[in-house]
C-alpha cells in the first residue's frame, strides 16, 4: 500500500516540529527517515501511524485520506525503540494480543490464533522462546518479538521508530540485515526512523534526509551519497573535512597550502570553502603541481581494511583532518607519526558563497 | 551498596535507633495488649461482644468499605489524568492532591461541617430531601474519603510516570479500545502499587479520628467508629474496654504493616524486572 504525505505541519508550542512535509512512498518499499535528533522524523512517523495529529496537511494510504481515521482502523504495525512489549505477558501472548483484541465476529478461533502466533514466531526465529517473558529476553530478541507482534494483524503499513536504537553495534548490524531480508520476504510498505547514516544507507530502498522539521532530500542511497541535494545532506552523511581559503580563478589558497583547480561560485572577495571526504584523498611524501597541502601525521586507527589517519595542517589554518587509506596504501606509504605528508584530493565539493553546494572539482 | 558499621559511634547510632523504636513504638504497642488482657480473657470477650463495640466495628467497616473503592477509583482517574495528558493546570492539580496530607483532619472536619451542615445551603437542600449529612454516616464517609484520597494517587503517579505509555500506545495500535488497553495493559502494570495504595488507604480510613470526631457528633451506639469508641470508653474510665478496642485497631495496623511489606517487596520485584530489561546484555 502506497503512502502519501501532503503538506504536513506540526507545532509543539513555539517549536515547529514539521514544516510543510511532502512525501511519497511507493508500495512495497522500505524507506528510511534519516536525521539528527530533533529533526522531526519520529513525529512524522507518529503522524503517519495516527498516534499524533498534524496541525495541517493530509496522510493518504493508497490514495485514501486517512488523516482523521482512528489509529485502530489504519491497519498499521508499529515498532517502538524501547520495544514496548507487554511485560506481564509471555512472548506468545504478546504476539497474540492484537488478534485477541479483535471484535468477536472477526476474531479467529483459539487454535487459529495459536497457529498464527506459531508462524510469526518462526518468521522471526523465536519459536523456541514462546513461553518466556520479555524480561527474560535480550534486546535483539525483544525487538524481534515486537516485530512479530506488529505483523500479527497483517498490517498494510509497517512503521519502525529507531528499531535498533537501543541495541549494541554488533546486534544492530545483524538485525538490520535480517530486517532487510525479512522485508524482501513479506514486502509490506515500511518506513523506519533512524539517526544512523550507515543503517539508513544499508537497509533502505529510499532514504529521506530530514533536518529541522524539513525534508532535505529523498532519493536512493546511492544518489543521496553521490548527488547530495544540500550542504546539510553532504555534511550529515559521514565525516567531512572543511577547507577554508581563497580562490583567485586558478588557484585555491590557504596559508602556504594551495590547489590548482577550475571552478565557479566563489564569493566576490574570493572566499571559497572546499569539502573533502576522508576516503577521497591520497597521501604522499611529496607535493604535486596541482596539490600542495602539507600535513603532520598524528594518531592512526586501524579497523578492518581501512586505516584512518588524523592529520594536522602544517602552516595553513584548518582543523585536524581525517583521511582514510586502504591498508595496502598505508603500508606502501611507510610513514611514522610526526612525519610531514601531503594530501592529494581526488575530488572536492565546493560550497558556494550563498552556502549551497557548488560543482565537484578535481585539482589538476 | 551499604557498608558494615566499623566504629563504636556507628554502633552507638544503631543501638540508639533500636532503643528509640523499643521505647516509642514497641512498648506502647505491647502495653495495649497487656492492658486489654489485664482482667482476663472473659473480660476481653465481654468487651468484644458489647453492643457499642459491635456497633463501632460495624460502622468502621461500613465507612472503610465505602471509602476504599471510592478512593481507588478516584486515585486511578487522577493518576491517569496527571500522567497521560498534558494540560494547563496539570502541576497545580498534582499539588492540590496533597491538601489532605497538609491539612489537619480536625480542620477538614470543621470545613465539612460548615459547608454541609444543616445551616448551610447544601446541607439544607439535602435535609429537605430527607438526607442528613452531618452527625450521621454520610458525613463520616465524606470526611474519611477526603482525608484518605491522596494515597492511591500518590503511589500511582510516580510509577505511571516512570513506566511511560508506549505499551498502551502499542495496545491501541493493535486495535485495543481505551478500556481494553487499561484492563489488559495498564492495570497489570500497576497492580502491586494499586494494592499498596489500597492497603494504605484502608489503614488510614480505619484509624481516622480527628475529622470523623468533628462530624460524627459522637452519638453513642450510632456514630461511633472504633477510634471514637476508644476515646469515649477511656473518658468513661472503662480502661480495659478502651484498650480492647485499641487492641483491635493495633492488630489491624500490624496486619497492614505485614501486607505493606509484602506489597513493597512485590512492587520492587516487578520494577526490578523492568530495569533488568535495560541493563541486560544484548545478544541476538
Amino acid at each position: 500500500m502506497s503512502i502519501r504525505v501532503e503538506q504536513i505541519q506540526k507545532r509543539f508550542g513555539d517549536f515547529t516540529a514539521l514544516d510543510d512535509i511532502n512525501l511519497d512512498v511507493q508500495e512495497g518499499q522500505l524507506v528510511g527517515l534519516l536525521g539528527p535528533s530533533g529533526s522531526g522524523k519520529t513525529t512524522l512517523l507518529r503522524i503517519i501511524a495516527g498516534l499524533e495529529k498534524a496541525d495541517q496537511g493530509k496522510v493518504l494510504f493508497h490514495g485514501k485520506d486517512v488523516t482523521d481515521l482512528d489509529v485502530r482502523k489504519r491497519k498499521v504495525g508499529f515498532v517502538f525503540q524501547q520495544y514496548a512489549l507487554f511485560r506481564h505477558l509471555t512472548v506468545a501472548d504478546n504476539v497474540a494480543f492484537g488478534l485477541r483484541m479483535l471484535p468477536r465476529k472477526e476474531r479467529p478461533a483459539r487454535s487459529a490464533i495459536r497457529q498464527r502466533v506459531h508462524e510469526l514466531l518462526d518468521l522471526v526465529q523465536l519459536g523456541h522462546l514462546a513461553g518466556r517473558y520479555p524480561a527474560q529476553l535480550s534486546g535483539g530478541q525483544k525487538q524481534r518479538v515486537a516485530l512479530a507482534r506488529a505483523l500479527a494483524l497483517k498490517p498494510d503499513v509497517l512503521l519502525l521508530d529507531e528499531p535498533f536504537g537501543a541495541l549494541d553495534a554488533k546486534v544492530r548490524k545483524e538485525l538490520r540485515r535480517w530486517l532487510r531480508h525479512l522485508h524482501e520476504q513479506i514486502s509490506v510498505t515500511s518506513i523506519f526512523v533512524t539517526h544512523d547514516q550507515e543503517e539508513a544507507m544499508e537497509v533502505s530502498d529510499q532514504v529521506v534526509v530530514m533536518s529541522q522539521g524539513r525534508i532535505e532530500q529523498m532519493a536512493s542511497p546511492l544518489t543521496i551519497y553521490e548527488q547530495p541535494a544540500s550542504r546539510f545532506v553532504f555534511d550529515f552523511l559521514g565525516h567531512i573535512n572543511a577547507l577554508k581559503g581563497h580562490y583567485d580563478g586558478r588557484r585555491w589558497q590557504a596559508g602556504n597550502a594551495q590547489l590548482r583547480l577550475t571552478t565557479e561560485g566563489a564569493c566576490p572577495n574570493g572566499e571559497l570553502t572546499l569539502y573533502l571526504r576522508p576516503h577521497e584523498a591520497d597521501l604522499s611524501k611529496t607535493p604535486s603541481d596541482s596539490a600542495n597541502l602539507p600535513v603532520k601525521l598524528g594518531a592512526r586507527s586501524v579497523f578492518g581494511g581501512t586505516v584512518t589517519l588524523e592529520l594536522e595542517a602544517l602552516g595553513w589554518p584548518a582543523e585536524v583532518m581525517e583521511v582514510e587509506l586502504s591498508r595496502d596504501a598505508w603500508q606502501a606509504l611507510d610513514a611514522q607519526p610526526g612525519d610531514t605528508l601531503f594530501v592529494h584530493p581526488r575530488q572536492l565539493q565546493t560550497v558556494t558563497c550563498d552556502g549551497n553546494l557548488g560543482p565537484r572539482v578535481t585539482p589538476a | 551498596m551499604h557498608e558494615r558499621p566499623r566504629h563504636w559511634h556507628q554502633w552507638f547510632l544503631i543501638m540508639a535507633a533500636f532503643a528509640a523504636i523499643a521505647i516509642l513504638l514497641v512498648m506502647p504497642l505491647a502495653l495495649i495488649f497487656t492492658e486489654a488482657f489485664s482482667q482476663g480473657w472473659a473480660m476481653v470477650q465481654q468487651n468484644l461482644t458489647n453492643p457499642d463495640m459491635l456497633g463501632a466495628i460495624k460502622l468502621t467497616l461500613i465507612v472503610t468499605l465505602i471509602t476504599v473503592p471510592v478512593n481507588l477509583l478516584f486515585g486511578i482517574l487522577l493518576a491517569w489524568c496527571v500522567t497521560r495528558y498534558e494540560f494547563r493546570g496539570r502541576k497545580l492539580l498534582s499539588t492540590l492532591i496533597d491538601i489532605p496530607f497538609a491539612m489537619s483532619p480536625v480542620v477538614a472536619g470543621l470545613c465539612y461541617l460548615v459547608v454541609y451542615g444543616a445551616q448551610s445551603v447544601v446541607g439544607n437542600w439535602f435535609s429537605g430531601m430527607g438526607v442528613q449529612l452531618m452527625f450521621a454516616l454520610p458525613g463520616m464517609v465524606m470526611v474519611t474519603v477526603f482525608v484518605t484520597c491522596p494515597y492511591v494517587a500518590r503511589v500511582l503517579i510516580p510509577l505511571m510516570e516512570s513506566q511511560g505509555q508506549h505499551e498502551e500506545e502499542a495496545a491501541i495500535i493493535l486495535g485495543a479500545s481505551g478500556w481494553q488497553a487499561f484492563l489488559y495493559v495498564t492495570l497489570p502494570k500497576i497492580r502491586w502499587a494499586l494494592l499498596y495504595g489500597v492497603v494504605l488507604t484502608n489503614a488510614r480510613a480505619v484509624g481516622e479520628f480527628g475529622a470523623v470526631s468533628v462530624v460524627s457528633g459522637l452519638i453513642r451506639g450510632q456514630t461511633l467508629t472504633l477510634p471514637l469508641l476508644v476515646q469515649m470508653w477511656n473518658q468513661d474510665y472503662n480502661t480495659v474496654g478502651a484498650f480492647t478496642a485499641a487492641g483491635l485497631l493495633a492488630a489491624m495496623a500490624l496486619v497492614t504493616l505485614l501486607l505493606k511489606t509484602v506489597l513493597e517487596w512485590a512492587t520492587q520485584h516487578s520494577s526490578d524486572n523492568a530495569t533488568e530489561q535495560k541493563t541486560e546484555q544484548d545478544t541476538p
